[in-house]
């Protein structure tokens, strides 16, 4: 998903720095609050934000025949929210626009809206949807994880539709052309991702439930069942 | 209803389904390069723009790896990186959980 440096004119890297630079102060001043009011938050900051690290590291192939990575933003987006997945997001792709040339410094606010926003916010919703009611714990991980990652590869089918309009067609032809590089790639990977984070979420669960409870991401009923279920 | 390796067992059975896909895929598919999606998208900026690839530059200079060797290494790292936090992490919590 990242856009490379110099792939975005200039005017549209200043629209997605101006989008993402409030969204990363509000994620700053929750984290911030979040750490004051309880520690122990800290330990599962670490998990959830460990797994964008490692996830969106791995290049892995696809059914187009090109190579794409999973974003590893679900398990984040529900402990903690989307304004504060989007500073570890921010996190990680500084790291790969520094070290890695993958992305750059003027794309880093698309591929921050992208990636740690856009993506998130979708995840972030289907969440609060489907919290409080029956509908199982891992079904819930599995469609924030799933849906996150893909809508970040159709935020960055946008971004590039917007500034590249093709010259028959425009922008909606040009965002076709996008979403077929992008996000056919993407939804195998989504999908696995979804599964395994999923499964993560299970341990989770089963090692620290004191801390979902008390940061109130399920209720004690739904995370007591999902222990039955699963143990 | 319990379902105690149903996770477990989805995982497995999608990682396995997601290996096979690539290995019909890369044995039928002719002229699938596995290259980055993000360099596939870059080519249909140029064809879009009509601006050669190699005309594109970056607006604020970059340090590039100096190879793909390196460029590996620095992907390990992240991975490392984040596979430290989530192995402590989870380490911490089964430990305490042991103490209690």
């Amino acid at each position: 998903m990242h856009i490379m440096e110099g792939f975005l004119p200039l005017q549209w890297c200043i629209v997605w720095w101006i989008i993402a630079l409030p969204c990363l102060m509000i994620g700053l001043y929750q984290l911030k609050k979040i750490l004051a009011a309880d520690r122990e938050a800290l330990p599962l900051l670490g998990v959830t934000g460990g797994f964008i690290f490692i996830l969106s590291s791995l290049k892995l192939p696809s059914v187009t025949g090109s190579c794409s990575h999973p974003t590893g933003t679900g398990l984040s987006t529900i402990s903690f929210g989307p304004w504060i997945t989007s500073v570890v997001c921010a996190i990680v792709l500084l790291f790969q626009a520094l070290f890695l040339a993958h992305g750059g410094l003027s794309v880093l606010g698309a591929n921050i809206v992208s990636m740690g926003i856009v993506g998130p916010v979708v995840g972030y919703a289907v969440y609060r949807m489907l919290r409080d009611t029956s509908v199982n714990i891992y079904l819930t991980v599995f469609l924030v994880t799933a849906l996150a990652d893909m809508f970040t590869y159709v935020t960055t089918s946008l971004e590039l539709a917007l500034a590249y309009p093709a010259e028959t067609g425009g922008f909606f032809s040009s965002f076709i052309l996008f979403m077929g590089i992008f996000s056919v790639t993407q939804l195998p990977l989504a999908i696995v991702e979804g599964i395994v984070l999923a499964l993560v979420f299970k341990y989770i669960v089963a090692l620290k439930p004191d801390i979902l409870i008390r940061l109130k991401i399920f209720s004690e009923e739904k995370i007591n069942a999902a222990r039955v279920d699963t143990s | 209803m319990k379902f105690r390796y149903t996770l477990e067992a989805l995982a497995v059975i999608a990682i396995l389904a997601f290996s096979v896909i690539f290995l019909y895929t890369s044995s039928t598919m002719s002229g699938a390069e596995f290259a980055g999606s993000d360099n596939v998208g870059s080519g249909l900026i140029a064809d879009l723009s009509g601006i050669p690839l190699e005309n594109f530059k970056p607006l604020i200079p970059q340090w590039e790896p100096p190879s793909g060797e390196i460029e590996s290494c620095l992907f390990a790292l992240q991975a490392a990186v984040g596979g430290v936090l989530v192995g402590g992490v989870f380490g911490f919590w089964i430990g305490s959980q042991k103490k209690a």
